[in-house]
């Protein structure tokens, strides 16, 4: 050993004293995080409490049809929620079809394509979209794309009335209100979502197996395809079952463009209903059994939501595991 | 031969100067009649001078009344300073319901508590204050029709998706003459629980029985294909904006919206437009309750409108707070006074004079605690 | 690759126009009149203000910060540092991610049936259901950020002698802070724009209410979606107005967040 300085070394431990007053207050601080993630637990288990109680009396009244019936007629006691499930899961499919492509995109511009002057404004603008506040989407969505899109839509349905499928699709009349400009405005609202997460995804594939690709001369596009989508899998689709969780409960800019009239219907551009719109829309004025009943949609979105998620990660737990 | 509707001029402020002094309220109470012209124009004020008072007014509930409480809210400030009213909207359904569960103070409601509903109404006994009528337009977005005309069949068939197009048959015969376009016929109906909803509903079940299939209530099973708003005023919004749609809206929104209506059939058979004074012949041969509910809906007279709409304050009769409950009774005193005057300048039809009188009796009935 | 940049085109435009509305139809009536007037009592008045519903915002959303961002950020900190090998810790983990995917009406359900229905419409009462909607985040942008937090420092610092709660208060929480402050303010931004859980719980005003606990308030986002739901172009603009104050004030929360984030990380 070499020479160390000539000092002796300061004294590690505290003064005694100094620990008896600390030892009671670290147990209060640790007394004080406990009690506040006990809170926590609380606060969650009350919402759950709660709102299935409550909603307990429509799910007794309605039993199965509850779910599998399309007749909601709160005057006469009849609670079915088939197509406000419909709408919902509808309009959040149209959000995802527009939005995933562009999300992915977005992600690769900014993990791969883009310069690194570029990757700021774009980033900038990812952000933006996801800091608009749905109210506002929802308000411009009514106030400008409904009736922008009134024509557009009147357009397809002439266009495609003799192709088979798109014809029954595009089939109007409209107002510009329906499950297809709720589906824009959703994808609008999600895409950041599944950019951010797409986009950390991207970046965390090994650069090595990048390289290797452009090794062995593939152009840009078949390095994406060969090195970072196969990595990346597990992640996209839990990005993606993440947006969707998400599109399914947005329910103020659902609600404003919806068309707020429920119907199972391949019209695409005529109106429809989802489950938060109609909870916002019929909540003021419903008591009894009819209170019950939307706080039971609460609880039916929520379920549905928590089945998605535990889906999404159960792909990707095995993805991961697969590889 | 035309029923007179009886104008608001000085031998309706002195009645009820009268009525007022003789029922002796309460409170420091002088009163001040000042006579104005038979034109009917807005009066100079039958002032009533009350003591201020201070305290802030929560409501709710029928968008139909709106536009003309808003109006009132705003003038009653000058009388009333130190009372705020904050007058939501949202529906009768909305207002009832809040009122049931004391988060408002009054409730507007355009149709009544059903009877069985009345135990759960957390502040006890219920009073029904009318307080203005007017007429429920049907709407359209036809920018080259200028002239429509309508009878019950034929709006139950279009609410019914039973006639979708303009040109239908069932709608020429109508309306000979007038060149109908081919668009389709796009319905606007109400989302929220609507007091305007169970009336148009409830003139078509009395107007229209074999036709119309879907019965009344302030929410109605809508066919499918359709499009609603929130409040009257959601509905004029879609209207104004779709080519083709149809809907049923008060009066009051369709012309500040500056939409068309038609002309409806009534129960003599003539084609009546929904104006003021149509309402107010419907009006005046209405049959009033012990409780103040009333129905002018189809009425008879050849100058009545068909869809005319009644719409009551809803309050509790027992008010548990005082400075709120004085406010209260100042407030739709109010309505029931100048309140009348200014109905027309937002295009409601004022109350009968002796309805006004048995409504401003019924507010004299609520009760306040002593201080 | 035309189609990547596509893809940016493609979100870039619908943005465009949101904003190039926002900033022209909102910048036509955006005075500081039209922040501090009363709101006038029917939609077809024409004219300022949103003054009642600016306070609002501010004023529940920072009651519902003061509730949330203290709780939150100390539940991390009993998951992260004290509850490493605990089930408590794993549930409360768990269950926060659940509850971060609640639709943001059901947080206003659920205040309206334990809250409004005893004690009627309040500004506290939405910043009741704002709270329960900001903890989630709060809780996991606070874990994230204290994770990140190298154990050498930890260890260096109970090897000075100093207790567990020294060494989070002093060591730990300072350097996570650039993150636990940027996810905080992140989740202000969030329940700032919120509609849904305060339709229920504050009813409407247009005068200005400052009381957190008694009365009934009113907020831009809910102004927003009552004014685009008629035709009046009085209330309409007003919409524009509100929605532009709105988004600029989630921009200014964004940007100092991320700032935050950005400028004061240890790396």
């Amino acid at each position: 050993m070499t020479t160390l300085t000539t000092e002796p070394p300061p004294p590690l431990a505290p003064p005694p004293a100094l620990g008896r007053r600390s030892a009671s207050g670290d147990r209060a601080f640790r007394a004080l995080t406990l009690a506040c993630g006990a809170a926590v637990l609380a606060i969650l288990g009350l919402i759950a409490i709660s709102t299935t109680t409550e909603a307990w009396p429509a799910f007794k009244e309605a039993g199965l049809s509850f779910v599998t019936s399309t007749r909601w007629a709160p005057n006469v006691d009849v609670f079915g929620s088939l197509a406000f499930v419909y709408g919902t899961i509808v309009t959040a499919l149209i959000g995802l079809t527009l939005a995933v492509p562009v999300s992915v995109g977005i992600a690769l511009f900014l993990s791969d394509v883009a310069s690194r002057r570029l990757r700021r404004p774009v980033g900038a603008l990812v952000d933006l979209l996801a800091a608009v506040p749905s109210v506002v989407y929802g308000f411009w969505g009514v106030a400008v794309l409904a009736p922008a899109l009134l024509p557009v839509y009147d357009f397809l349905d002439e266009v495609s009335s003799p192709v088979p499928v798109l014809s029954t699709l595009f089939e109007g009349p409209s107002t510009g209100r329906g499950l297809f400009t709720a589906g824009i405005i959703l994808a609008l609202m999600v895409t950041p979502i599944i950019t951010s997460i797409t986009r950390e995804v991207f970046d965390t594939v090994p650069a090595a197996q990048k390289e290797a690709a452009y090794a062995l001369g593939a152009t840009r596009w078949e390095m994406i395809r060969a090195a970072i989508f196969p990595h990346s899998r597990a992640g996209m689709v839990g990005a993606v079952m993440l947006g969707l969780g998400r599109a399914m409960g947005e329910t103020i800019a659902a609600a404003l463009v919806i068309g707020s009239s429920p119907q199972i219907t391949a019209h695409l551009f005529s109106s429809g209903d989802s489950m938060a719109a109609v909870i916002a829309n019929q909540f003021g004025e419903a008591g009894g059994l009819h209170r019950a009943a939307l706080i039971g949609l609460g609880v039916e979105l929520f379920a549905l939501t928590i089945i998605v998620n535990i889906v999404a990660r159960a792909i990707v737990v095995r993805a991961g595991r697969m590889r | 031969m035309r029923r007179q509707f009886p104008r608001f001029a000085s031998p309706v402020a002195v009645a009820l100067a009268f009525a007022l002094v003789a029922t002796g309220c309460g409170t420091d109470e002088t009163d001040e009649a000042t006579s104005d012209g038979a034109s009917g124009q807005q009066n100079t004020v039958t002032t009533v001078k009350e003591d201020p008072i201070s305290a802030t007014l929560d409501a709710s509930g029928a968008t139909f009344p709106k536009a003309f409480y808003d109006e009132a809210i705003s003038q009653y400030k000058t009388v009333q300073p130190g009372v705020t009213v904050n007058y939501a909207g949202g529906g009768s359904g909305q207002g009832r319901n809040q009122l049931r569960d004391n988060l408002v103070a009054f409730a507007g409601s355009d149709g009544l508590v059903k009877e069985e509903d009345k135990p759960s109404y957390k502040g006890g006994e219920l009073l029904y204050v009318p307080t203005v009528a007017a007429p429920i337009t049907v709407s359209y977005n036809l920018p080259d029709v200028r002239d429509l005309q309508l009878d019950a069949d034929t709006i139950a068939k279009i609410f019914q998706r039973q006639t979708t197009r303009w040109d239908d048959p069932a709608i020429a015969a109508l309306n000979s003459g007038v060149r109908l376009p081919s668009t389709d016929i796009t319905i606007a109906h109400r989302s929220d629980g609507s007091g305007t909803t169970e009336n148009f509903s409830k003139y078509l079940v009395a107007a229209a029985p074999g036709t119309w299939t879907l019965g009344s209530g302030s929410t109605v099973e809508w066919p499918s294909g359709t499009q609603a708003g929130n409040g009257n005023q959601g509905v004029a919004q879609i209207v104004k904006s779709t080519p083709g749609a149809v809907g049923y809206v008060d009066l009051s929104d369709a012309k500040a919206t500056q939409l068309q209506f038609a002309r409806v059939k009534n129960k003599a058979g003539r084609f009546v437009a929904p104006t003021l004074e149509a309402a107010s012949a419907a009006l005046a041969g209405a049959q009033v309750n012990a409780d103040l509910s009333y129905d002018p809906l189809n009425a008879d007279g050849a100058d009545s409108y068909p869809v005319t709409a009644p719409t009551w304050i809803l309050v509790y009769k027992n008010q548990p707070d005082r400075s709120k409950g004085l406010a209260l009774k100042s407030f739709l005193r109010f309505l029931l006074t100048e309140g009348q005057n200014l109905a027309r300048t937002v295009d409601y039809a004022a109350l009968p004079q002796t309805l006004q009188e048995r409504s401003l009796a019924q507010i004299e009935s609520i009760v306040v605690p002593a201080p | 690759m035309v189609l990547v940049y596509a893809a940016v085109a493609v979100a870039a435009i619908p943005l465009g126009f949101v904003m190039a509305y926002l900033v022209d139809k909102g910048g036509k009536v955006l005075t500081l009149n039209f922040l501090t007037d009363d709101i006038p009592n029917s939609a077809r008045t024409r004219g300022p203000g949103m003054g009642p519903a600016v306070l609002g915002t501010l004023l529940i959303t920072g009651a519902a910060t003061l509730m949330a961002v203290p709780l939150g950020v100390l539940a991390a900190v009993y998951v992260n540092e004290y509850g490493r090998k605990n089930r408590l810790a794993g549930v409360i983990r768990f269950l926060a991610d659940v509850m971060a995917g609640v639709p943001s009406i059901v947080m206003g359900l659920f205040v309206y049936t334990v809250w409004v229905l005893r004690f009627g419409f309040s500004a506290f009462a939405g910043a009741l259901a704002l709270g329960c909607l900001m903890l989630p985040i709060v809780i996991r942008s606070s874990e994230t950020a204290l994770q990140l937090v190298p154990h050498d420092l930890r260890e260096a610092s109970t090897a000075l002698g100093a207790r567990t709660s020294r060494t989070i208060l002093t060591v730990v929480i300072p350097a996570a802070l650039p993150g636990i402050v940027s996810g905080a303010l992140l989740a202000v931004a969030r329940a700032a724009g919120e509609t849904a859980p305060l339709l229920f719980t504050i009813g409407v005003v247009s005068t200005a209410n400052l009381n957190l606990f008694e009365g009934s308030n009113t907020a831009l986002s809910t102004q927003i979606f009552g004014n685009a739901k008629q035709p009046f172009p009085g209330g309409i603009s007003r919409a524009w107005g509100a929605a532009l104050t709105l988004v600029l004030l989630v921009f200014v929360l964004t940007a100092v967040a991320r700032a935050v984030a950005r400028r004061f990380t240890v790396r």
